[in-house]
């Protein structure tokens, strides 16, 4: 493949092959349909794109097509060995790629992979001959081979071992090496035009010769040349080219020997000049990602090259279908056969549109205040689904985030204050764990995640039913890792056990990082106490209750209508909301909403994914007043298409304006004492059952007095007498002993222009009788009245506030 | 995402009579709650019964889902309001509130899993001391497309059933084995004379006479 000269080089290529089907209508053994074959290569690819190497090419993705089609995208550039091999090499250049390879060879063995596919062609040299090793990732992602119909590894440079069923050695690969390094040394391609089962036969009659590389140079009539290479490097090679794989050498000592440590700066890696395209000195995977959004799609590249070839369905029909089974029709299509041509992916689109942006947006200065890296405000305001696919902006903010991200934990708050417009999904994963004040130092690995525990065959039973129209958490790799990590969170919490819900929790954190378990699991390490605290204690009912009727009470406060009307047909949470809750709405929803649902919540406390309780509701608000009891529990049952961008926009709006002490619950993890000013313990569950509003504090109730006296409208219940002695400012006297209830109407009461002074307020009932301000303000929602509460500890608590707020008589 | 489907057409406001309808219809219906170990294919069998499918990926229960089927044996037509509940045992506070004034039961065990027959049984248990006594209660041995797999065998669940007065059948929500034959049977024993609209919990609900989907002609017969 020969490097087109022209600028924009490519650096990035595509590959595609065919995953083995699974034969007809196979079951395992659970009487269900097998993981396609191509989802199990999904989840295991996905670790060799964490491999970043000198000298290995870097892998960005992996897509399933139709038909069990896999393609797989990786870095690619510059020349390959096989055509770089056309002329005859020096021997001190042969030195140097042998060295590279030997460095390749060895941080694969690090990471426990081997190659058992090395051959010329995925060998890549640069312009200053620095060798990067393709395709290296083919034999594990597919499992040995075994999910793929083909034999992997072109078999002139296999090992006799291979032959007879070793695998899984790195010295398979060492032996590829030696062959490979052989043949560029004696300057002649072994074997060429040879059938497959002679050079089988060759290689395996090697297993009765003393000297490989001698034997292979007097085959081919090239001894003279044998005899003229530096005798330490052809002793190397025929170490490499040992019989025995337990002869042949490691990469460690290979790169220890003498050979080469003596002049170890020649056959060294060698730093590119740095490029002049901007871009090109960005991450790879980054490039790859904006490519995409540029409008790049590989299966379309590859169509264009005819490695996908679509064809009518009807041309492969048989014409006839013997008794017996055998067929008769059109030849097998030729299009489902392996073709290993590597297609690269062009970058003009993407320069294109990246070309008129400033240097500044590739390297933001975030701590310099001359600098504004304001990029891309003016589409601050274009709804998010735009944003999340517009090339500019997401330039912008994945460049942005990577700077902030480095800068983490020192950059706390401005990741907390970019992330309030949006969080690019590039880099989602890492931004939750920020917003999470996660901080990994290596605990995870420490933890136990596979001792057998009594909750194994909940968590078993589980995971294959937990977000599996997903591929990759459907995918075998996809199962083992929510295993590890739900063990590991059982484990490293003794006090809570596994409730079913909590693998939907789960599953976002591993989605997003599905490299990192470690970040995945400290994620949901702090994302638990910060949202669901005690929600996993063996006996939850507490908390639950309390939860749920904090539930019911801040829908009658936003929604008093629909509340009126659910409580009236005894539609209570506890039929519905569970699984809203203990999940944080992740065993409702599908990944994809959940992601935009969780970026808004994490930038809230505990309380706001009430609000996003409140705003499904509201959503359904026309239905649900319409229906009964049946109605209403069936439309939640299969929960209709919720409008995330509404639901967010919703949630956020009634989280900013409600006072904190209105959503207060007892049981969350505080992080400063309650004060007498503020809803003190004494609150009980039986209280909140009996209470239709919720109350609010005094020192809630002072801040908006003092800060927005127009936001809110104080309904003093005392008597008219004990009013005239003292008051809140600006407050109204309705006297609870005059008032008429019976009715749920508001004229009812007498008061004049009531409901106008009550718009847009908070309306909050104060009483010294609590009794009377729950049987009002409950009067007050029943009328229609929005956002109505209670003020805690009654009129008295005012008292002793300080200074006075109190005008006295 | 939802936990369960629900079930097709029982939104409408129509009142028209069936087309095939006998004028002397009677309307009845029943709450009916689903009870069993985790995973043993609780969802499944309601699904099935429901709309008629199977999901292999089906989603574990939280608390409980809710779905209604009507359908018609000789001249009545028998609305069932069915509770799905969660089977992990931590979720077994949440049960009485769904089995509380249910007239109908069915336990659910997987027939290639000892322990969920075991499990059926103390459900049974508590049925017999805690609900309604009138309850009808199935027994259902699901999975019943893997019988060359089971531990369960169908005698010693057969002659548990008789003893302690359940209907049973082994079922497999996969191929739809009994299922609608259970639902079935049980709306056969219940009693359908005395008024019996029984309103279970809430108040105000509407009877709907009007169902004539798919499941209610199948059952026709
Ligand atoms: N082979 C087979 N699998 C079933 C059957 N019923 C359910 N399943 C599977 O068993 C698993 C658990 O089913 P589910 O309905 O969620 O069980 P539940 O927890 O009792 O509600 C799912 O993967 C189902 O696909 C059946 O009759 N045969
Ligand atoms: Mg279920």
């Amino acid at each position: 493949m020969h490097q087109s000269s022209s600028k924009p080089e490519s650096r990035l290529a595509a590959i595609t092959f065919f995953a083995k089907t699974h034969p007809g209508d196979v079951c395992g053994s659970n009487g269900l349909p097998l993981t396609p074959n191509s989802i199990a290569i999904l989840g295991r690819a996905q670790r060799l794109k964490d491999l970043k190497h000198p000298h290995l090419c870097q892998y960005l993705d992996f897509v399933r097509g139709k038909h069990e089609r896999t393609i797989v995208v990786s870095e690619y550039f510059g020349t390959t060995l096989l055509d770089k091999s056309r002329v005859a090499l020096l021997d001190s250049l042969i030195a140097r790629i042998f060295y590279q390879i030997v460095c390749a060879l060895k941080e694969l063995a690090e990471q426990n992979l081997v190659v058992h596919n090395l051959e010329p062609k995925h060998i890549l040299l640069d312009d200053c001959n620095n060798v990067k090793i393709f395709n290296y990732g083919l034999y594990h992602m597919t499992k040995c081979g075994d999910y793929v119909p083909f034999p992997i590894g072109n078999v002139r440079y296999m090992p006799p071992e291979r032959f007879l069923g070793a695998k899984n050695n790195i010295k398979s690969d060492i032996w590829s090496l030696g062959m490979i390094v052989a043949e560029l040394l004696l300057q002649t391609t072994i074997w060429s035009g040879m059938k497959i089962s002679n050079i089988t036969r060759k290689i395996l009659s090697f297993l009765q010769v003393g000297n490989v590389f001698e034997k292979i140079a007097r085959e081919h009539n090239c001894l003279e040349r044998y005899a003229q290479i530096n005798g330490e490097l052809r002793a190397l090679v025929e170490t490499c080219l040992n019989v025995a794989p337990s002869k042949r050498p490691l990469p460690t000592e290979l790169l220890s020997h003498p050979y080469f440590s003596k002049d170890v700066t020649t056959y060294a890696y060698t730093e590119p000049p740095k490029s002049n395209v901007l871009l090109l000195r960005c991450p790879l995977e980054q490039i790859y990602y904006w490519w995409q959004l540029a409008g790049g799609d590989v299966q379309s590249e590859l169509k264009k090259e005819g490695l996908i070839r679509s064809e009518a369905p009807i041309l492969a029909i048989p014409q006839i279908v013997c008794l017996n089974g055998a067929i008769v029709g059109p030849k097998r299509s030729q299009s489902y056969l392996m073709d290993d041509r590597v297609v690269p992916l062009k970058l003009n689109n993407l320069f294109e549109k990246l070309c008129n942006l400033p240097a500044m947006a590739y390297f933001p200065l975030i701590h310099s205040p001359k600098f504004p890296h304001n990029f891309g405000a003016s589409m601050a305001q274009l709804p998010l689904v735009i944003r999340e696919k517009d090339i500019e902006y997401q330039f912008y903010r994945v460049r942005l985030f990577s700077r902030l991200l480095k800068g983490y934990p020192y950059t706390s708050d401005m990741i907390r204050k970019e992330a309030a417009k949006d969080i690019p999904p590039y880099l989602r994963g890492p931004i939750w764990a920020c917003l999470l004040d996660v901080i990994p130092i290596g605990s995870y690995e420490k933890i136990d995640k596979f001792t057998p525990t009594s909750t194994d065959r909940q968590i078993e039973v589980d995971i294959p039913r937990c977000h599996q129209y997903d591929e990759l958490l459907s995918s075998p790799v996809g199962h083992c890792k929510l295993k590890r990590l739900l063990k590991a969170w059982v484990t490293a919490h003794p006090q809570y056990v596994y409730w079913q819900g909590l693998d939907s929790l789960t599953a976002p954190f591993l989605y997003l990082n599905f490299n990192n378990e470690e970040l995945a699991f400290l994620s949901l390490y702090k994302f638990i106490p910060k949202y669901l605290q005690w929600f996993f204690l063996r006996d939850n009912s507490a908390i639950i209750k309390e939860y749920l009727c904090k539930f019911s009470q801040l829908t009658a406060f936003h929604e008093p209508i629909l509340a009126k009307h659910l409580s009236s047909i005894n539609f209570i949470p506890e039929l519905f909301a569970i699984p809203w809750f203990l999940t944080m709405f992740s065993h409702v929803f599908p990944l994809h909403k959940i992601m935009h649902l969780w970026d808004k919540l994490m930038l809230g406390d505990s309380s706001y994914p009430l609000f996003i309780g409140i705003s499904i509701l509201k959503q359904l608000k026309s239905t649900l007043l319409s229906s009964g009891f049946n109605e209403c529990i069936l439309l939640f049952s299969d929960l209709p298409d919720i409008v995330m961008e509404n639901c967010v926009l919703e949630s956020q709006k009634m989280y900013e304006c409600t006072p904190k002490s209105v959503s207060h619950r007892l049981h969350v993890l505080r992080e400063e004492p309650l004060t007498e000013f503020d809803i003190t313990t004494d609150v009980t569950l039986a209280h909140l059952q009996a209470e239709m509003c919720p109350r609010i504090s005094a020192k809630d109730f002072t801040n908006l007095l003092h800060h927005a006296p127009n936001d809110m409208c104080a309904l003093d219940l005392r008597s008219a007498v004990e009013y005239s002695h003292v008051h809140v400012p600006h407050s109204l006297n309705v006297p609870f002993v005059a008032a008429q209830l019976s009715e749920p109407r508001l004229d009812a009461l007498g008061v004049p222009q009531l409901e106008e002074l009550m718009h847009g307020r908070i309306v909050i009932c104060i009483s010294n009788t609590h009794e009377h301000a729950v049987q009002f303000s409950k009067f007050l929602v029943e009328c229609g009245v929005l956002r109505v509460c209670i003020l805690h500890k009654g009129f008295n608590i005012l008292h002793t506030i300080e200074p006075n707020i109190l005008i006295s008589n | 995402m939802a936990t369960t489907a629900r079930s097709g057409g029982n939104a409408s406001g129509s009142t028209a009579q069936r087309p095939n309808g006998t004028q002397q219809n009677k309307n009845c219906q029943f709450k009916l709650v689903l009870l069993g170990e985790s995973a043993v294919g609780k969802s499944s069998l309601v699904l099935r019964f429901v709309k008629g499918q199977f999901h292999e990926y089906q989603e574990s229960t939280i608390g409980a889902a809710f779905l209604t089927q009507t359908i018609c044996i000789e001249d009545t037509v028998v609305k069932f309001e069915i509770w799905d509940t969660a089977g992990q045992e931590r979720y077994h506070s949440l049960a009485p509130m769904y089995y509380r004034g249910a007239q109908a039961a069915i336990v659910v065990y997987d027939i290639q899993n000892q322990d969920s027959f075991q499990r059926a049984k103390t459900w049974v248990k508590e049925l017999h001391k805690q609900a309604s006594p009138n309850i009808v209660i199935a027994l259902a041995g699901n999975k019943a497309d893997l019988s060359n797999i089971r531990v369960v065998e169908y005698e010693e669940a057969k002659q548990y059933a008789e003893e302690n007065g359940l209907l049973f059948m082994e079922t497999s929500a996969k191929t739809g084995m009994n299922v609608n034959d259970i639902f079935l049977a049980i709306a056969k024993k219940l009693p359908k004379n005395d008024g019996a609209h029984n309103q279970g919990a809430p108040a105000g609900r509407r009877l709907n006479d009007n169902e004539n989907n798919r499941q209610t002609n199948n059952c026709c017969k």
